[in-house]
């Protein structure tokens, strides 16, 4: 197997983008579905309590006096809308461990045709989901310790940010209170991802089982720092897509029906966008995943009874 | 694995490096200070208080145990009709003796820590001569509370008699505390010497007023002159009351600095191995010009810009607004952001404490300037303007935050006075009342003494938050320049002197023409709100009468089809108010066609909702109660209704939070 380097894993992106465009698409209109649920829920919430109410127009419109009353003015809104919004994140990450599973499927097999994509894509996410919520289970663990790094961090150096009064007091603190939390949760999120692609190329073939896979891809990823960049490279373009979209949002508040459908359609291509981004970082991650070394297989012991 | 493990380290110890802590070097020695060449008021001229409580104190500040060695003279003038045989003494810093004062008490436990507990020890009282120290003794019904001690005389002080009492005190600082004491290096001293108390009261019948240190008064005195000469380190940098007259070494690295200030009737000061100095100049208006100076850690240097314009806007405005201001210096203290939080936002005549210096109160984040204006601002309210801040915090308190917007609208617009920041936009008094309206009523009136409030909070809420709403409502109601004009009358003839919250009202009944008790009254003496709110408005097609008519042969049916709808509208619109105060109310209907048509409300004495009928060409499609503002007691979401629902905004912000759970999306999943 040719070793492959960081440029290799980034330029399988754009290949998996462009040949499986219609694989990416489908499951940004899952997740689009989604997120338009919400957005309905929220809007019958809002309308329920504000429809009758100017103020809440001037709130929409960026009037932070506005806003703070209305936010005041019913309470159990906000706690809704935030049951809401937690109840759509919390629906995709059940769905997710199916999507990816499939993602992964489609990119180790390559299938060709829309219809075998499917169903390679469908078929994969079935089998693995088991597995990808016990690895779930599995990585439990190593998330506490993030909050718990993240929480004494900030305990540590909390008066400090408190009494921060330039940026360079502030950024000190902050980068001791989250940097240990974030590089472990990091590490961590970068095992799930090999140990889910060990999952969906060996699963049929050596059967690695969930710890197993997650313990030797925790030391794979260890011993391979260009998972970890090649990662950290997705997350920093992802947030500078997002950053870049607020930015240029900022001062823009595009008032009314033509305002509203921009701000739609601009927000929805900084999704689709970022998805591609996603999609191209697993598509890296299975080209590298195909040449880890296999794991040992498992003997598997069939007793018949009748014997 | 190796790799990984160098890379993981190396960012940890890239980190830990960013985050190490700002070293000071060793304090220098500072270049003896300037002598002050302005007579302690501004322009000099004779005295503008009765000036008949008068200290001379020597002190000298030990910086490293936080203590102050001195001695004072206190020369007191029985303005009263009344003799008077015994002298009562706040000793303020007694508040941080122990937890069985009054001011810990009350406090709930604030202090959890067993160090940094600082109190005043009287080491000797003397009268003419005479040792007085053993007959000092505590008031009735004290307790352990010992912010307060009587010395009964031997001989009464007769009315227009003198009295000088010379005492020997230590004080011993608490950790910055209730904005007094230190922290580290920071020094902050303020009620650190006995203070005479007040003779109050009608001629004939004065009594003292001199309340122990209850955890939400404030302070009460008489005016007098004051000097004092502190001897400190060369190393620090002191800013006080009054002016500097006079500056020597007082040899071993010390030096003495000799403080003179009249018509104040308080004295403090800071000390700080670190502080620099920004100053400015205040301009007013035909009437000369203030120095102000700004005293702040050199990491704070750009706040105290800030701060600097802040106070020199506030000096112009406040002059212009009440009465100018009357001395020629007024210094900031802006403490390090780790003493802010207890040292910060304090007020003494002629010297104030500042604090929001934070990262994230960006420029246009306009925190940092509000606390500047509001604590020069209680140089008019409480340092001229002299009320009881213990029996009616609210006087100083609530009426210089009802000061506090217009000036802060004057210096940085009225739109954008509280926050201009990233296309955020804010007027003070609006975000102070969307961001602060109690959840709950508030249990005792305005008009409460600040030691008989069940909490801070409600302290707070009534003495600051809901007093400036009050006024502000009566402003608006009455008009602002009519206001204006009357709240400058009331400064212009208490400046001073002792005023109370009957001195206001009357004031503003004189001034305005009008008996307002309708108002004062519930407002400011009893408990409950203010709670307008509209009953369903509605409006239906306006027809001649439908329905069966007349008896027997008589009877007769008028249908839908005889008694046509006239094309007009029929229109019901029911306010109510469901609280304890009452004001009158402008009511706008708006109608499909564009017209309006104007209501007005006026709920004194006739119950609390009315029912208005409109018959109209075109259906009612809004009504807005108060539309023009006036009424800042009451939460106004809903006082602005429109009968149809209107979806889109709804929709917007829907969109918002399916994006923001989007965005949540991608990041658990693909």
């Amino acid at each position: 197997m040719p070793r492959l380097g960081l440029g290799d894993l980034i330029s399988a992106g754009p290949r998996a983008v462009s040949r499986y465009t219609g694989t990416l698409l489908a499951v940004f209109v899952a997740q689009s579905i989604v997120a338009a649920t919400c957005t309905l829920a929220a809007a019958l919430v809002f309308a329920r309590v504000f429809a009758h109410l100017p103020m809440f127009d001037e709130a929409v419109d960026g009037d932070l006096v506005a806003l703070i009353y209305c936010l005041r003015y019913n309470p159990a809104t906000i706690v809704a809308i935030a049951g809401i919004a937690f109840g759509a994140v919390a629906l995709w990450q059940l769905a997710s461990w199916f999507l990816i599973g499939g993602i992964y499927g489609v990119l180790a097999q390559r299938p060709e045709g829309r219809g075998d994509t499917a169903r390679c894509f469908g078929a994969s996410g079935a089998s693995t989901y088991l597995a990808y919520l016990r690895l779930a289970l599995c990585a439990l663990p190593g998330w506490l310790i993030v909050v718990a790094l993240v929480y004494t961090g900030l305990d540590m150096v909390g008066e400090r940010i408190a009494y921060a009064v330039t940026v360079a007091d502030l950024v000190g603190p902050l980068l001791i209170a989250v940097v240990p939390g974030a590089l472990l949760a990091h590490v961590l999120w970068t095992v799930s991802d090999y140990a889910r692609v060990e999952l969906t190329l060996r699963q049929d073939s050596h059967d690695p089982g969930v710890i197993a896979a997650y313990v030797r891809t925790l030391g794979y990823v260890l011993r391979r720092p260009v998972t970890l960049v090649h990662g950290a490279l997705g997350w920093l373009l992802f947030g500078l897509v997002t950053a870049a979209y607020a930015y240029l949002a900022q001062g823009h508040p595009m008032y009314g029906t033509d305002g509203a459908i921009t701000l739609f359609v601009a927000r929805a291509g900084v999704s689709l966008l970022r998805m591609a981004i996603r999609f191209g970082v697993l598509a890296g991650q299975v080209e590298l995943g195909r040449t880890r070394p296999l794991p040992p297989r498992r003997v598997e012991v069939k007793v018949d009874a009748k014997s | 694995m190796l790799r990984s493990t160098v890379l993981l380290t190396a960012a940890f110890a890239a980190t830990a490096a960013g985050g190490c802590g700002r070293d000071r070097a060793n304090p220098r020695v500072r270049p003896m200070p300037k002598i002050d060449g302005s007579p302690a008021l501004r322009g000099g001229g004779p005295a503008r208080s009765p000036r008949n409580a008068s200290y001379k104190i020597e002190a000298r500040l030990d910086p490293v145990r936080h203590t102050i060695a001195a001695s004072e003279t206190l020369t007191w003038t029985n303005i009263g009709t009344t003799a008077v045989d015994t002298l009562p003494f706040h000793l303020y810093l007694n508040a941080f003796k122990n937890d069985q004062s009054l001011f810990m008490r009350t406090s709930r436990g604030v202090r959890a820590s067993d160090t940094g507990w600082g109190y005043i020890q009287i080491d000797s009282v003397h009268i003419a001569g005479a040792d007085l120290t053993a007959a000092l003794r505590a008031p009735a019904g004290a307790g352990p509370d010992e912010t307060v001690v009587e010395l009964p005389l031997a001989q009464p002080v007769e009315p227009g008699a003198t009295i000088e009492v010379s005492f020997a005190f230590t004080d011993q600082l608490p950790e910055v505390f209730a904005r007094t004491g230190y922290k580290a290096d920071f020094h902050l001293i303020g009620q650190w010497f006995p203070k005479i108390g007040v003779r109050v009261g009608p001629p004939g019948a004065e009594r003292w007023e001199c309340q122990p240190m209850h955890a939400n008064t404030e302070f009460f005195a008489d005016f007098g002159t004051y000097d004092v000469a502190l001897t400190v380190p060369g190393t620090q940098t002191v800013a006080a009351t009054g002016v500097l007259t006079n500056a020597v070494d007082a040899g071993h690295g010390l030096r003495t600095l000799t403080f003179h200030a009249e018509d104040v009737h308080d004295f403090a000061w800071m000390a700080d191995p670190f502080m620099e100095v920004m100053s400015g100049q205040a301009k007013l208006a035909g009437d000369g010009t203030v120095e102000v100076r700004v005293y702040y850690r050199p990491e704070q240097r750009g706040f105290a810009r800030r701060h600097l314009e802040a106070a020199v806007g506030a000096i112009e405005k406040f002059s212009a607004m009440f009465v100018p201001y009357p001395w020629p210096i007024l210094s900031v203290i802006d403490p390090p952001p780790e003493a802010a939080p207890t040292a910060g936002g304090m007020e003494y005549p002629t010297l104030v404490t500042t604090r929001e210096d934070s990262v994230f109160n960006r420029p246009g984040i306009r925190r940092p300037e509000l606390v500047t204006v509001h604590e020069v601002g209680h140089n008019w309210f409480q340092g001229v303007l002299a009320s009881n801040e213990a029996e009616e915090a609210w006087l100083d308190e609530g009426v210089n935050l009802w000061a506090d917007a217009r000036v802060m609208a004057a210096i940085y617009g009225p739109r954008t006075s509280a926050l201009d920041w990233m296309g955020w936009q804010a007027e003070v008094s609006a975000m102070a009342r969307a961001a602060d309206s109690p959840a709950l009523g508030l249990p005792s009136p305005i008009a409460t003494a600040a030691y008989a409030f069940p909490d801070h909070t409600a302290y707070s809420e009534a003495s600051y938050l809901q007093t400036a709403r009050a006024l502000q409502t009566l402003e608006r109601t009455v008009g602002s320049q009519r206001f204006a004009a009357a709240m400058k009358t009331y400064a212009r003839t208490f400046a001073f002197r002792h005023p109370t919250g009957r001195d206001l009202f009357a004031t503003l009944d004189k001034e305005l023409g009008e008996d307002f008790s309708w108002y004062f009254g519930p407002v400011f003496h009893e408990v409950g709100q203010l709670q307008l709110a509209l009953r369903n408005p509605q409006c239906r097609p306006a027809h001649p009468p439908r329905g069966v008519f007349g008896d027997g042969a008589a009877r007769k049916t008028v249908t839908e089809r005889d008694a046509r709808d006239t094309g007009t509208w029929t229109c019901e619109v029911v306010v109510q108010n469901t609280g304890a105060l009452h004001v009158p109310v402008d009511i706008e209907l708006r109608f499909a066609d564009g017209s309006t048509k104007q209501l007005h409300w006026d709920d004194r004495g006739t119950g609390n909702w009315e029912r208005f009928v409109v018959e109209r060409s075109s259906r009612l499609v809004e009504v807005w109660l108060d539309p023009e503002g006036k009424i800042a007691l009451d939460n106004p979401v809903a006082h602005h209704f429109r009968l149809a629902g209107e979806g889109l905004p709804s929709l917007r912000a829907g969109a918002w939070i399916g994006s923001f759970a989007q965005t949540v999306m991608q990041i658990v999943g693909p």
